[in-house]
């Protein structure tokens, strides 16, 4: 699919399906039904985390579970490859990549990025790479991706920079001064960086990086390879991976793209060195290409990688598609995060701009907010007293640097907000009240300890 | 007591029949590990009800392939799925670790082994086997093994494991050995004797055996190995560890961890043990430097072990995995439990596979001891197998015109043989099963043979 000219302005994304003009947009009450399986009582804030399917999707699935319980070897034989296929074409065409063989599917970016890892761990046991040879990523990347990459870099002679962001953030060009310092410090003493590591959408603190700019950045520096890891990204920003220029991008189909857990693509581009990527679990394709081994790695059950289709006409359903629910959920969870940030008196972390279905609004310092484990007291309190889910995320304040301040003290919590299609006003006004409440009784995190 | 098929297919079978025979004695009071009190044993029509979602128009004898799951077992699982799409946070905080180590722990009781932490849940033991292999090529990449150190698997290790070898054992500077088995077999001793040679030849050029890879029950051909055996000779030939890769283990064959002695035990817990897919256990011994083993998908709680690193490779569908309280709810409605469900599916099984070689003028593929829930059966010569693709065709030719699902497996005939079988069936026997399946199987083989069929005249030969 071309990428349409930005001139005739909002251009209606690349879908395979395209909404029929005589259906009827979903409703309300349709997508109160969808979602009905959801906790009802539960303020869902946090669709980030573990992301959400609908009713006719999680349908979709159970008939694919009952045909292969049903005859599995007739299945296995004539059902699961082409089905498997088919989905990756429709994803190949949604994220502008240019052949089906540039796209995996895998069970989530965890998978994709110990695939991308294991193979610079291999370059380094190889001689390809050299001791001290260095990657790159960022200082607020996901947990499990650090430790993929003590797994199979640092363990292997590789050397790690951190990029600290800044946060809270006001612009983009704070984010790109602190990624061109990070570069020059890693070309120093001559090491030779063969790999960055960028997020599309950061978990914890959550904003939207300008990766284009980065991977730019990147090329310019002479990083040998660009891997995004956009777990959030399809569904929520939009995906152009020729756009973006990275060699590997891999988001989860389970967050933002109403997938039931859990199903992700990996995007490698065409190149060289492309043939050496493996799955680690290695079965019976192994060296017939990266798609074709991780469309089979054992006896599983891959039903999620099958219900794209259906998932694409869930989607098609609401007005505007998939960049019709992107829009909405942008708008709208800036709206309550600003509803939020008045009632609370207190700041969002970032710029409406560098956020796409998510952000982070600053709790009230009162609360005293001083550690890891206060956000997971907090967290839980929230879960079982307010039943309200949103996760909380800590502020460590820099030396010598004052943070953002509220009438009360430094600002050193944050919730992470979501908004997604089955969201309502009462939601965040559950969450508003809940915290209005406990400043209200003059708790502190550490009082909540003994509740 | 031989069971009486022929007369009355599933009641006999079973293990019903003291129950037909006599209502009263209906609940039986047997010491129950997990569950109290005692539900009453399963009837032929319960297991007809529990395996209805089975297509019945298809004599499904591949059990071996992907296993079986009852249906309360679906059931209990799309709870678990229903609970964590409900609320996934309260889920993932609160019941999913709980519920992975009580499987665990389980598992640990069944197998013998001696701590918990000695037991680790994976998808299945493809993935069990790359966690073993990739220790092994950290072994080679940080200089604790010499280039052309050995690894010895048998010929008829499963061709995934075989691949995973070539990935994390050839590429890393390993040497390779297959142990060549005879087909068809006579005796464990003919297996020993070709093991023994195979450790020799590893050894030679001052070479180090580093592991040695072995099946319990091969897949294809099928075949059950002195595993026991094979370990005590790996240990008395100085072989450093010894991974034994019984996928079709438990459910189909005996297994004590501490009795069989190697160092990693998988088996597939979907296959035999009437779980959904897909889940399987792996064992490591408590005396192997488990620090280093890991699982590859690195996740949160890489370095805390593998049993823990393996509860949490990012978001994903666990509830295959916290189903077995279940599995051995169902299982202890069996009488004799999974004991007695073994030994029903081994006679019956044997049972069977000698109808059809009297049947077809053939023979097993192994003696009748040496065989688990799964025989090899010749197929009449006539049909002409002289290939892989043959074997596949012949197969993909009984499912779609005769609803048989069998996998077939084709043995090339050694030089100099002419005329003998080259193609085997491996039939397998699962609490479902019933006479007629294999009756419309040995039906099927004899219309072929009637009508002149070979492979030859089959697409794609």
């Amino acid at each position: 699919m071309q990428h349409e000219d930005p001139r005739n302005g909002e251009s209606d994304h690349r879908s395979s399906k395209k909404p029929k003009l005589s259906s009827k947009f979903i409703t309300e009450s349709d997508i109160r039904d969808e979602f009905s399986h959801h906790h009802p009582r539960v303020a869902r804030i946090n669709n980030g985390s573990f992301g959400s399917c609908p009713g006719s999707v999680l349908t979709a699935q159970r008939h694919l579970q009952l045909q292969f319980l049903r005859q599995p070897d007739a299945f296995y034989f004539n059902t699961l490859r082409d089905g498997i296929t088919a989905s990756r074409k429709i994803i190949k065409d949604f994220i502008n990549a240019d052949h089906v063989d540039e796209v995996s599917l895998v069970d989530n970016a965890t998978t994709a990025a110990a695939i991308v890892l294991q193979r610079i761990g291999r370059s380094f046991a190889e001689g390809k790479f050299q001791k001290n040879d260095t990657v790159l990523m960022l200082h607020c990347a996901f947990q499990a991706v650090k430790k993929s990459i003590q797994a199979y870099v640092t363990r292997a002679g590789g050397s790690v920079i951190e990029v600290r962001l800044p946060f809270p953030v006001n612009s983009e060009e704070e984010i790109i001064s602190e990624f061109k310092k990070s570069i020059e410090e890693g070309k120093s003493n001559g090491r030779k960086i063969r790999l960055a590591i960028i997020d599309h959408i950061t978990s914890m603190p959550s904003l939207v990086i300008p990766v284009k700019e980065l991977v730019r950045i990147c090329r310019a520096e002479g990083i040998e390879q660009v891997f995004v890891d956009a777990a959030h990204a399809i569904g929520s920003v939009k995906v152009d991976v020729k756009e973006v220029g990275a060699d590997f991008y891999v988001s989860n189909l389970h967050k933002w793209f109403f997938c039931p857990p859990s199903v992700a693509f990996l995007y490698c581009k065409k190149s060289t060195s492309s043939s050496d990527l493996h799955h680690p679990v290695v079965s019976h394709e192994y060296g017939n290409g990266l798609p074709v081994e991780s469309a089979w790695i054992g006896t599983r059950d891959y039903s999620s990688q099958l219900v794209v289709p259906a998932v694409l006409e869930f989607v098609n359903r609401f007005e505007g598609g998939i960049d019709g629910i992107m829009k909405r959920n942008h708008d709208q969870v800036v709206k309550m995060g600003k509803m939020l940030m008045e009632s609370w008196g207190t700041n969002l972390g970032s710029p409406p701009e560098m956020s796409a279905a998510m952000i982070m609004v600053g709790l009230p310092s009162r609360l005293c907010l001083n550690s890891e484990e206060d956000a997971v007291t907090l967290r839980s309190h929230l879960r079982d007293r307010y039943e309200v889910e949103v996760p909380i995320f800590h502020q460590v304040s820099k030396d010598g640097e004052e943070g953002v301040r509220d009438k009360d003290g430094f600002i050193s919590g944050y919730v992470r907000i979501s908004h997604q299609v089955y969201n309502t006003l009462e939601d965040y006004e559950k969450l508003r009240d809940a915290v209005n409440q406990l400043v209200e009784d003059g708790k502190t995190c550490k009082m909540l300890y003994t509740e | 007591m031989a069971s009486s098929l022929h007369d009355a297919p599933s009641a006999a079978v079973n293990g019903t029949s003291a129950a037909a025979a006599d209502s009263k004695s209906q609940v039986h009071k047997k010491p129950r590990l997990y569950a109290d009190p005692s539900p009453p044993l399963f009837t032929p029509s319960d297991i007809l009800s529990e395996f209805s979602h089975h297509d019945p128009t298809v004599a499904r004898i591949n059990n071996g392939s992907f296993g079986s799951c009852p249906s309360s077992v679906i059931s209990a699982q799309n709870d678990f799925r229903l609970q964590w799409l409900r609320q996934p946070d309260d889920f993932y905080f609160n019941q999913l670790q709980p519920k992975i180590l009580q499987s665990r722990t389980i598992i640990k009781d069944l197998i013998n082994a001696d701590h918990v932490d000695e037991v680790s849940i994976v998808d299945n033991a493809t993935t069990a086997a790359a966690i073993v292999l990739q220790q092994i090529a950290w072994g080679f990449a940080e200089g604790k093994f010499d280039h052309g150190d050995a690894a010895v698997m048998l010929h008829y290790a499963y061709g995934a494991v075989k691949k995973s070898v070539e990935a994390y054992v050839t590429r890393a500077g390993g040497y390779v050995i297959e142990v060549p088995l005879p087909f068809p077999v006579n005796s464990a001793d003919e297996i020993v004797h070709e093991f023994r040679q195979a450790l020799q030849r590893g050894k030679q050029n001052g070479r180090r055996v580093r592991l040695a890879v072995i099946d319990h029950v091969t897949s294809m051909p099928t075949v059950v190995i002195p595993v026991k055996e094979l370990v005590t000779i790996c240990r008395e030939e100085g072989v450093d560890q010894v991974f034994v890769d019984a996928a079709h283990g438990i459910g189909c064959v005996d297994i004590d961890m501490k009795q069989i002695g190697a160092d990693f035990y998988t088996s597939n817990l979907h296959k035999w043990y009437f779980c959904p897919p897909s889940v399987a256990f792996l064992y490591c011994k408590r005396s192997v430097n488990n620090s280093d083993l890991h699982h590859p998908v690195v996740s949160h709680e890489y370095g805390n072990g593998l049993a823990i690193e393996s509860a949490w490779i990012g978001t994903r569908d666990y509830s295959a995995q916290l189903v077995v309280p279940k599995v051995l709810e169902f299982i202890n409605r069996f009488e004799g439990g999974i004991n007695g469900i073994k030994k029903r599916n081994h006679e019956c099984v044997v049972e069977m596979g000698q109808m059809l070689v009297e049947a077809w003028g053939t023979h097993l593929g192994c003696p009748p001891e040496m065989c688990s829930s799964m025989v090899m059966v010749g197929l009449p010569a006539c049909l002409g197998i002289s290939s892989d693709r043959d074997a596949l065709n012949l197969r993909t030719c009984l499912r779609e015109k005769f609803a048989v699902e069998v996998p077939i497996y084709y043995r090339s005939p050694k030089d100099g043989e002419e005329g003998g079988v080259t193609g085997y069936a491996r039939i397998s026997y699962q609490v479902y099963n019933k006479a007629e399946d294999y009756y419309k199987f040995r039906d099927a083989i004899n219309q072929l043979v009637d009508n002149a069929f070979t492979c030859a005249s089959l697409p794609n030969s």
